[in-house]
């Protein structure tokens, strides 16, 4: 029975020496990163939800579990139109990514000269950190009374006029989270139009070939051939374009703060009124808001390939 | 014979010119949109260069005239003062050493990382690899929240706010790394270390003095990433140095858009920080790009 066990432990050992000199090499130089990762994720997750779960009564005082902060949030007329804006901020917002990353690969695709300056030229907004960006619309472009803009449509540069009175960009909340989200579609095109770009370098020339033989148009083409096999390019830009508008902070933090989206109000709540536990709740919304799209359009792309895609 | 050769010219001539004008017009709206898209993405930075060089009169017009295109007096003098200025200087030293540490950290961690992803197979590692990925769900306003929390408790908060930062920007861009490093390790041989192994190298001299030099200029590239990352990086600086003397760059900026600032002295700070991000994106583009895409082939 002993020698049985000590066999079996030699053995284990031998399996486990085995696998070590197999794979410790690489197993050790795995571990530091994965280590680092792993705890800052777990700091992150972990502080997030206890946080988001503490209810503070007084500075001394507080309350866990408790899902105070939540139902605060949710009969907080502040929450409710932040996160109505921040819908319509993706809803808005992922399309326009897609149209206007998909119109620059479009251009970029067809072979002429100074095609590589063009696209060096194409990339360069996202070079530009997106602090500059925001305030290159803010402080430099969209300005009240005066201004680029402004001048341009009050007929003062080379057009005639079109309005008599001048925009006050940030008066409104369309006009702002809009030139907001021009900032945020501008600075992101780039990428957009990269993964655009590989889908359709991916579709051979024999479709369009095979296509045009049979005397289809370049209208039919753009819309029976590159739309249905451009699908999985085009939902990786809506998965990944869509999270990032959610994810968004900077341009409406610097353009349209008087209209906070969601993560402007996490700001707001956290750096102006000190209440981290309520800032980390409104962060758990986000981060779930992000889940539930990822899985909605994953699923609701799948659907469309495979009706577009009729083998 | 002639003329029925003419006449059959005739249509020939005519279809094979209404072919070339269906191309022409396509060619058309194409070059349209082309000159649109450039004018859309380089007059907005044209306009920041060119209100870096004014000088008052062109920037404070009253309405009565138009702010002109082109500076009345273009000069430097907004680069003057802000070269001149003690915190501009500092907030740029600060911008540059949180960059460095940042970078060393995530090579460090990165590096190492991505010779494993690129060489071995081996149960458990799809988790691992995921692991690494996987702070990129969370957005970095919800996940700064905690991370700056955390950095105020007891142990952590006498660790200098500039490493912090370090860290924080580390996390951020060690994903990058180790993405732009396995694309690069897997282009290299394996022969190369199996050949340095048969010398009597162990694998880790192997790693260290064959591959890493060859695979020099990829992690260059990584590395100048990373670089670009920390000197953009806005959110986890702004939350780790909100309540701290020292600012990077991004910061600084922030804090003068508070006050309203004269706007030419505010391009010329936009200037001073877009311009190493623009040189380096042109001078390193192909990798730059696989960064930019990293998350779409994941």
């Amino acid at each position: 029975m002993a020698a049985a066990d000590v066999q079996l432990e030699r053995s284990f050992r031998q399996r486990f020496g085995d696998f070590w000199s197999k794979y410790g090499f690489a197993i050790s130089l795995l571990v530091p990163c994965t280590i680092y990762m792993l705890f800052f994720l777990v700091i992150i997750a972990f502080n997030l939800l206890q946080l988001s779960l503490t209810h503070r009564v007084s500075l001394v005082e507080e309350v866990f579990p408790s899902v105070q902060n939540y139902t605060t949030l949710a009969t907080s007329s502040q929450f409710q139109e932040a996160f109505i804006r921040t819908v319509v901020f993706v809803l808005v917002g992922t399309p326009l990514q897609l149209v206007a990353g998909l119109v620059l690969a479009m251009i970029i695709y067809r072979q002429f000269t100074g095609r590589g300056i063009v696209r060096s030229i194409f990339l360069l907004p996202v070079a530009i950190p997106a602090l500059v960006t925001a305030s290159i619309v803010a402080y430099m472009l969209f300005t009240y009374p005066f201004g680029h803009i402004n001048d341009l449509l009050l007929g003062r540069l080379f057009f005639p006029g079109i309005l008599t009175e001048p925009v006050k960009w940030y008066a409104s909340p369309y006009s702002a989270l809009g030139l907001a989200l021009l900032a945020k579609v501008w600075r992101d095109m780039p990428i957009s139009m990269l993964i655009l770009l590989a889908g359709l370098q991916s579709i051979s020339s024999d479709q369009y070939e095979a296509a045009e033989s049979m005397g289809s148009s370049g209208w039919q083409c753009f819309w029976y051939i590159t739309i249905p096999l451009l699908v999985p390019a085009i939902s990786t830009v809506l998965v990944l374009r869509s999270i990032e508008v959610w994810k968004e902070f900077i341009f409406p933090f610097i353009i349209a703060p008087t209209y906070p989206i969601l993560g402007v109000l996490l700001d707001h709540v956290y750096h102006r009124m000190r209440n981290p536990e309520m800032a980390a709740a409104i962060g758990v919304v986000l981060v779930l808001l992000i889940l539930l799209t990822r899985l909605v359009l994953n699923f609701g792309t799948e659907k469309v390939r495979a009706y577009l895609v009729k083998v | 014979m002639s003329t029925t050769e003419k006449a059959r010219e005739g249509p020939v001539r005519k279809n094979g010119e209404g072919h070339r004008q269906r191309i022409n017009w396509g060619t058309i709206i194409w070059a349209v949109m082309l000159i649109m898209a450039l004018f859309a993405i380089l007059f907005p930075i044209y306009v920041v260069f060119k209100t870096s060089l004014a000088d008052r009169a062109s920037i404070v017009t009253g309405g009565r005239y138009p702010e002109p295109l082109w500076p009345f007096d273009p000069n430097f003098d907004q680069f003057k003062v802000l070269f001149g200025k003690e915190d501009f200087i500092t907030a740029g030293l600060d911008s540059l050493w949180v960059a460095l540490l940042s970078v060393t950290f995530a090579l460090l961690l990165g590096t190492p990382a991505a010779f494993t992803l690129a060489r071995f197979k081996f149960p458990g590692m799809a988790t691992l690899a995921l692991v690494i990925i996987a702070i990129r769900l969370f957005p970095d306003i919800a996940s700064a929240v905690p991370v700056a929390e955390w950095f105020m408790r007891p142990p952590m908060v006498y660790i200098p706010p500039l490493i912090q930062v370090a860290l924080a920007h580390a996390l951020l861009s060690a994903p990058y790394v180790v993405f732009i490093c396995q694309g690069v390790f897997e282009t290299i041989p394996r022969d190369l270390e199996e050949q340095a192994q048969i010398m009597g190298a162990s694998r880790l001299q192997a790693f260290l003095n064959v591959v890493l030099p060859v695979a020099m200029p990829g992690v260059a590239a990584a590395a100048i990433y990373t670089f670009l990352l920390s000197w953009n990086e806005f959110i986890f600086a702004y939350y780790l140095l909100f309540q701290s003397p020292n600012t990077t760059l991004p910061v600084f900026m922030l804090r003068l858009l508070t006050w309203t600032p004269q706007r030419n002295y505010l391009a010329a700070l936009a200037v001073v920080l877009s311009l190493p991000v623009i040189l380096f994106t042109f001078l390193a583009q192909r990798w730059m790009i696989s960064g930019m895409t990293a998350g779409a082939v994941k």
